[in-house]
């Protein structure tokens, strides 16, 4: 191999695994992967940042407890586009990845983002229904701005990596 | 918004400077003419690689997606080791045994490979 793996033993194991040789070598596997990603993260972050700014008073006619049963579902059930092909372009690379700063920084970004998504849940979101007519609070507020930058930022570094 | 607007433009404009896939991490400026042999060969995503061998030196040379080679003419097994290849391109500008081939000349072919 031009770049051999060299680093962790599992991430050596985990690029030296068929399915790994397979999204390296087959013709059109990679791009289709990357496709999949691409959808499914339209659809996460669309219907997260849509639900964010709705929280900090965009489309205030439209009731945020609606908003949330129509958007959060396709959100989480878009992880199941997300995770399985970001796995597969991963292990592709891996331990080229694990050296890469701006995928760090994804990680990072990607379990703060997880992580705000469940505080809000946990906390402020139990008071929804309440926002419809009145006012969002601040916590919610500012859940949101932090889902607006950690998302754009999980998407950036993604983006860089092909450029670190 | 404005500082999402002010990250969103320092990313953007961070990542010329920092390319090392894209073309920005590679000086056009220096032009090379490779002629060699063929050592080794990947035809990989999201780049093909040839271990070029030159009088003096072995080049990592990066090349196009496997696809986009396969659809200009350029089948894996046009790059098996011992073949005589001729590349143009540019050299990577923190990795002195890298460079990225704008084309690559085979038996008298050419294959563009931006």
């Amino acid at each position: 191999m031009i770049h051999p793996p060299e680093g962790p033993a599992w991430l050596v194991w985990l690029e030296t695994t068929r399915l790994a040789a397979v999204m390296r070598e087959s013709l059109w596997t990679y791009p289709i992967v990357e496709i999949v990603h691409i959808v499914g993260f339209v659809v996460l972050v669309g219907a997260a940042v849509m639900f964010d700014l709705r929280l900090l008073g965009v489309s205030r006619a439209l009731p945020a407890s609606l908003m949330a049963r129509h958007h959060l579902p396709w959100a989480r059930g878009a992880l199941l586009l997300v995770v399985p092909s970001g796995f597969l372009m991963f292990i592709a690379h891996a331990t080229e990845f694990y050296e890469n700063p701006a995928f760090r920084l994804k990680l990072l970004f990607l379990a703060l983002a997880g992580l705000n998504a469940l505080l809000f849940h946990r906390g402020a979101f139990r008071s929804v229904t309440g926002w419809d007519s009145s006012a969002v609070p601040t916590t919610a507020r500012a859940a949101a701005v932090a889902s607006l930058v950690l998302w754009v930022g999980v998407i950036a570094a993604g983006r860089l990596l092909a450029y670190l | 918004m404005r500082a999402l607007i002010v990250l969103a433009a320092l990313l953007v404009s961070a990542a010329p400077a920092l390319a090392h896939h894209g073309w920005s991490g590679y000086d056009s400026s220096k032009e090379l003419t490779l002629d060699g042999t063929i050592k080794e060969y990947a035809y990989e995503h999201p780049h093909g690689h040839v271990r070029l061998e030159v009088p003096g030196k072995t080049w990592v040379v990066t090349l196009a997606p496997p696809s986009r080679m396969q659809n200009r003419g350029l089948p894996a097994d046009k790059l098996k080791p011992g073949t005589r290849a001729r590349v143009v391109g540019y050299p990577n500008r923190t990795d002195p045994d890298e460079m990225r081939a704008e084309r690559i000349i085979i038996d008298g072919k050419t294959t563009e490979l931006r």
